[in-house]
């Protein structure tokens, strides 16, 4: 079995039934969670509940302006990474075609030279902010091992996938194996750390909606 | 199904190709160098193949070679250009190149057949010769 | 030009000098050296070079086991059928046996094998066409009662070299498919005293075997190869980087189904399973029968024959990019097994809460 068949086979397959299962677990045990038990009335003129929760997520896609000037810059280069992430990700023609084996589904391609482009963007502004969390002292202070993995499994999917499409260094499978084997190790790592504030920013932001929408706090 | 190009028409190569026989040229007559640079094995649209011919155009020299199948060499207008076509299999064409030299090797009698050859005169002569007597 | 089966050279003569004999001149070898030079990407200036060594080489001795299987590289070694300088690959080596192609048979064919190894010892090649089975001895497959395996062994015992033409005697080809029943296997398992260089492909190109043959007569040594063993020459790129449908690629213009109407442009074929990306050969320059055409001109994907275990991997029209194993189930069971887990995360979070006296409530905040 070569490298490329174990990355496609046995590898894919085990760590996304690792990556399934957990995700699940994790969002099916948040969600079974006991509510605590409020012992005020909401304020009159409070929203409903799912409003709040609502206006929660929402609100928080923005900086405050008190800290925008601060924190704008590390804000929009948080942006770019995710929308870029995102663009490389769902309009790459075979990663469409991966998705399409996984789940049937299958939407129009970019052409592969914008791909490319949002790429190198993709992996420059993960630098960005890895370099931000090294260098701010808060940042600096409240990171865990966990913060620097998550950064490094997403990132090495982005580097492997341009020098895959570069054919940078190793000979094309190889490059295409380590590929697929990063994104195996993204997906592995994926439910038991960071990463999962993919699923779970919206059940705490919710929350947080929920909370301050009973005592009628605009948030 | 013929080759569908995703691009056609001149690409920039017939100038490049060009370029580089210019300088070759040149290298020749000042080092006496010789060269040769095989059109086959490059990505050349029809329109680029034919670029290079008519611009290089045809000299005083033409001749076909029969080895092994047909061969075309002819001097371009630019002395000591030549471009050389070997064919195989129905005439199909099997390799192109131009070469930068005096003369192409092609064009050259080896010395081998040519001791062959200089012994097979002689007794073709002999034997013609006691035929005749 | 005259078969080299119908016309034996006198022994001790030159390439060189029995050609002159058939009336081939040295500008016949110069064309042949620049032809395959050209496609070798070497150097114009060693055409010369390469021309002359082949004239001054002795003709090379040929030894072709046929093992497991189809004669197709036999057949596509052999197709330039008429008299042109392509076959000329036939008047550089003297093919003493090929149980195909020569006309002795029985128990004549075995003794000029033998006496063609005694003759040439240590000097002859032994090209190898198809796979050799080990289960069991090797019973699946025996010629003049003796096994592929012990046939393979005595022959290479005193050979210069071997080739292994083809993905069968190069990776294992069909035989060594899933399930191998056989327990087949490529020729380099069980040759390891001499060199073996693998030309791969279901079936090779002609030209790679010819060029590689050739090389090796005029030079006196192996191409260079690849970490497979196979010539750099003619095995150093993949389709997918010479290939003329590439521009679709780039711009995202694929065929989706056969003969839709993405197919009848001629767009890319990855998304119908072409493996391009990932196969070493030659054959979307040299291509097929004299350039005619190769399988993606034709319209269907690369199929990476010329790649170990090709037949195995997860079916010729399931995209490079796609997994290998079908996902539903495992995935289906790892959604039971994620809401199991949540589950019973969650109810144990909630015991102990309880039994720590907090207080739990429905989802608007009222007390159950």
């Amino acid at each position: 079995m070569t490298l490329l068949d174990f990355a496609r086979g046995p590898a894919l397959e085990a760590s996304l039934f690792i990556f399934v299962a957990g995700v699940i677990w994790r969002c099916v045990g948040t969600l079974l969670l006991p509510w605590r038990l409020v012992r005020v009335e909401p304020r009159k003129g409070a929203s409903s509940p799912w409003v709040a929760a609502l206006k929660g997520v929402l609100v928080k896609l923005w900086p405050y302006d008190t800290f925008a000037k601060s924190g704008v810059v590390q804000f929009v280069n948080g942006y770019i990474f995710h929308a870029g992430f995102a663009v490389v990700f769902l309009l790459f023609a075979p990663h469409i075609l991966f998705i399409k084996g996984v789940t049937g589904l299958s939407w129009p391609s970019l052409p592969n030279n914008v791909i490319m482009m949002i790429g190198v963007v993709t992996a420059a502004s993960l630098v960005v902010a890895l370099v931000f969390r090294v260098t701010s002292p808060v940042l600096r202070l409240i990171s865990r091992v966990d913060d620097y993995i998550s950064w490094f499994l997403t990132f090495l999917p982005v580097a492997t996938g341009l020098m895959a499409a570069a054919h940078l260094g190793l000979r094309y499978e190889t490059l295409l194996s380590l590929h697929i084997l990063s994104f195996c190790a993204l997906l592995v790592w994926f439910p038991f750390g960071k990463l999962m504030h993919a699923f779970l920013f919206a059940f705490s932001r919710a929350v947080t909606g929920v909370r301050m929408g009973q005592r009628g706090a605009a948030i | 199904m013929s080759e569908v190009l995703p691009y056609s028409g001149l690409t920039g190569m017939a100038d490049a190709v060009l370029s580089e026989v210019a300088a070759l040229a040149k290298l020749a007559c000042d080092t006496g160098e010789t060269a040769s640079i095989n059109l086959t094995a490059m990505p050349l649209t029809r329109q680029d193949r034919e670029a290079i011919e008519t611009r290089l155009g045809r000299g005083e020299v033409e001749a076909t070679v029969d080895a092994g199948g047909r061969c075309d060499v002819w001097e371009t207008a630019y002395a000591g250009v030549w471009f050389v076509r070997y064919r195989g299999l129905d005439d199909r064409v099997a390799t192109e190149a131009i070469e930068i030299c005096p003369s192409p090797l092609i064009l050259m009698s080896h010395p081998d057949d040519r001791r062959v050859a200089a012994t097979r005169l002689g007794e073709d002569l002999r034997a013609a010769a006691s035929a005749a007597a | 030009m005259a078969t080299p089966l119908l016309n034996p050279p006198a022994p001790g003569r030159t390439l060189g000098e029995s050609l002159q004999q058939r009336g081939v001149s040295r500008r016949a070898l110069l064309k042949y050296a620049a032809y395959l030079g050209g496609l070798m990407a070497m150097p114009a200036s060693t055409t010369q070079a390469f021309a002359e060594g082949l004239a001054s080489a002795r003709r090379q001795s040929v030894i072709w086991l046929s093992f497991q299987e189809c004669t197709g590289c036999t057949e596509s070694v052999t197709r330039p059928f008429s008299p042109t300088f392509e076959s000329m690959i036939f008047d550089l080596i003297s093919l003493d046996y090929h149980e195909t192609l020569q006309t002795a048979s029985g128990e004549a064919a075995e003794e000029a094998r033998l006496k063609a190894m005694a003759d040439n010892k240590g000097k002859y090649i032994v090209v190898v066409e198809g796979a050799i089975p080990a289960k069991d001895g090797g019973i699946y497959s025996t010629i003049a009662g003796q096994t592929n395996l012990d046939m393979l062994r005595d022959t290479v015992k005193d050979a210069l070299a071997v080739v292994a033409v083809g993905t069968c005697a190069s990776f294992g080809g069909i035989p060594k498919a899933n399930p191998n029943p056989t327990g087949a296997g490529p020729a380099s398992d069980f040759v390891t005293a001499k060199p073996v260089i693998a030309i791969p492909g279901c079936p090779p190109i002609a030209e790679a075997m010819a060029g590689t043959i050739a090389y090796m007569i005029s030079f006196g040594k192996l191409p260079e190869l690849d970490q497979r063993g196979r010539p750099k020459a003619f095995y150093g790129e993949t389709i997918h980087d010479r290939c003329y449908r590439r521009p679709f690629y780039e711009r995202g213009q694929f065929a989706d189904s056969f003969d839709d109407e993405g197919a009848r442009r001629g767009y890319c074929l990855y998304k119908v399973g072409c493996k391009g990306p990932v196969t070493y050969n030659s054959c979307a320059t040299l291509k097929w029968n004299g350039g005619v055409s190769f399988p993606i001109q034709s319209g269907h994907g690369c199929l990476g024959c010329s790649e170990p275990d090709f037949w195995d991997q997860g079916g010729f029209y399931r995209p490079l990019s796609a997994s290998l194993h079908n996902l539903g189930l495992p995935l289906a069971a790892a959604g039971v097994a994620g809401v199991a887990l949540g589950a019973g995360a969650a109810w144990t979070a909630r015991r102990h809460l309880a039994s720590r006296g907090q207080d739990v409530a429905t989802p608007e905040g009222k007390k159950p």
